[in-house]
């Protein structure tokens, strides 16, 4: 995960802000397979297990790539937790 | 045999239509070798860091839940194939919310899955208190956080209480005391903790009891800075009444410069000495936490083999700070052994010259928790974490041991 987030053109967003594990990663999925192979989601979620469910989700799936990982901080102060996730098959 | 207890327990959780059960139940149903299996859902990195044990540990199955989203059925045959004849399944995770999803899925697939609430949170949070020794004069509790395997004792004798080594959460204790028609008179740490927060400055405040703590230890090691809290200094030889109890403050520097045991004498001539992390059941404290692994290793020799055998009895019960294993209680899931069985039996206690034994200690040491430095600084009120933080900080088994 070398990739620089800044460079990496998104295609879909999915928000899951508020839900906790494992609904980050269910509706994750189902919207990577409305994407076509080589697009990429960019999930934000607030959920800070949500960054090792998505390392492990990568490495366990066949058709993703995570491509990068990246913190931001939220209006209201609390931390989003961004994934950036390909569809690869 | 008690073998079908606890799965008749998670069975008739389910046939009342529950559909988790709670760490306290698990706890207890695992009190008794089991049928259950455990099926952990977490990531492997998490799952190898720590995860259930009890001193019967049941059959455990690791299995990340995204298998559970990827290959369903796939992940549910391989559940399947090690739960047959509905062999009750106990599905945890981090906080209980993919582990619910997964059980919901073997439900629906005809196994007997029940969620645990809350998940290693809750797991790690779990105090599990029983009594020591109760005599008319005097009373002793063991309060010992399993997912830690860290072990703090509470003292009560004619409406008086002490705390050694008080955990992060002291209003447990407070509800303990309560019962007991207990007042809390004295907050004691064997040392400042590297491995866990303790609650003794924020009780202090709460209830006006004194907390103690050997002003060696009033200062962080690698900061190289006083403490910020309101702490009353320990010295060797003091001594404190509680009660029908009378406590000796022993200096016992190895593990921290400012480590002391608390010898506590009852009137029935039985001795208790809570060693935090000088003696184990199993081991004793490594030097290293503070840095200082060479210079502190032979102070260890001293004290245990100068300090110790002169001044425990060796009929003193020996209540130690943690354990490695829940293998190292007794049958009445007590962590204490009489000192001169402790000789006996404590392998890494056999030596007789300080070479060998500092040679022994710094070959044996095991991998610093980064956090350790942190949590330090916490417990001497030089950082003041969040809950959240804080959880982070005291995650997974203490490390305050020996390897091997």
């Amino acid at each position: 995960m070398t990739t620089d987030v800044a460079t990496i053109q998104v295609h879909q967003e999915l928000d899951v802000r508020g839900l906790n594990c494992p609904m980050p990663l269910v509706k994750a999925r189902q919207a990577i397979l409305k994407l076509d192979v080589g697009q990429v989601l960019k999930v934000i979620s607030t959920d800070r297990g949500s960054v090792k469910d998505f390392q492990g989700w990568a490495k366990a799936a066949n058709n993703v790539a995570l491509l990068a990982q990246s913190e931001e901080a939220a209006p209201d102060g609390k931390t989003l937790y961004l994934h950036y996730v390909q569809r690869t098959k | 045999m008690s073998i079908a207890l606890p799965a008749a327990d998670v069975v008739a959780s389910q046939a009342s239509g529950r559909s988790e059960i709670f760490v306290h139940e698990l706890y207890a149903a695992l009190q008794q070798p089991s049928n259950l299996l455990l099926l952990d859902v977490r990531n492997e990195d998490e799952f190898q860091m720590w995860r259930i044990e009890t001193r019967h540990t049941p059959e455990t199955l690791h299995l990340p839940y995204f298998f559970f989203l990827e290959e369903e059925e796939k992940a549910i045959a391989q559940v399947r194939a090690r739960a047959t004849n509905g062999r009750p399944i106990v599905v945890v995770c981090a906080k209980g919310g993919a582990s619910d999803y997964v059980a919901e899925r073997l439900r629906e697939a005809g196994l007997s899955a029940i969620n645990l609430a809350g998940g290693m949170v809750e797991w790690g949070d779990f105090y599990d208190v029983r009594p020591v020794m109760e005599q008319p004069d005097y009373r002793i509790y063991q309060v010992d956080r399993v997912a830690r395997g860290c072990v703090s004792w509470v003292f009560v004798s004619r409406g008086e209480a002490a705390i050694v080594d008080p955990l992060r959460y002291g209003e447990r204790y407070l509800k303990l005391l309560e019962e007991q028609g207990a007042q809390l008179k004295l907050l004691l740490d064997t040392h400042a903790h590297a491995d866990h927060i303790s609650s003794g400055p924020d009780l202090a405040e709460l209830t006006g009891a004194a907390y103690y703590l050997h002003p060696y230890d009033a200062i962080h090691p690698f900061d190289m800075l006083p403490a910020r809290m309101k702490y009353a200094m320990l010295h060797d030889g003091q001594r404190f009444t509680l009660g029908a109890l009378q406590v000796e403050v022993i200096h016992t520097p190895g593990h921290t410069l400012g480590q002391v045991n608390f010898l506590v004498t009852a009137p029935d001539g039985e001795a208790f000495c809570c060693t935090g992390d000088n003696l184990f059941i199993e081991s004793f404290g490594r030097p290293d936490l503070g840095g200082q692994g060479e210079r502190w290793a032979p102070v260890v020799y001293d004290t245990i083999f100068g300090v110790v055998k002169r001044r425990v009895p060796d009929h003193a019960w020996i209540l130690p700070g943690h354990y490695a294993s829940p293998a190292e209680a007794n049958a009445d899931g007590l962590y204490m052994k009489r000192l001169e069985d402790l000789w006996r039996d404590n392998r890494s206690l056999h030596f007789t010259e300080k070479e060998r034994f500092v040679e022994f200690v710094l070959s044996h040491l095991p991998y610093m928790p980064p956090q350790y430095v942190e949590i330090k600084r916490v417990n001497i009120g030089l950082s003041n974490p969040s809950l959240d933080e804080a959880d982070e900080l005291e995650l997974g088994k203490n490390i305050c041991a020996l390897s091997g």
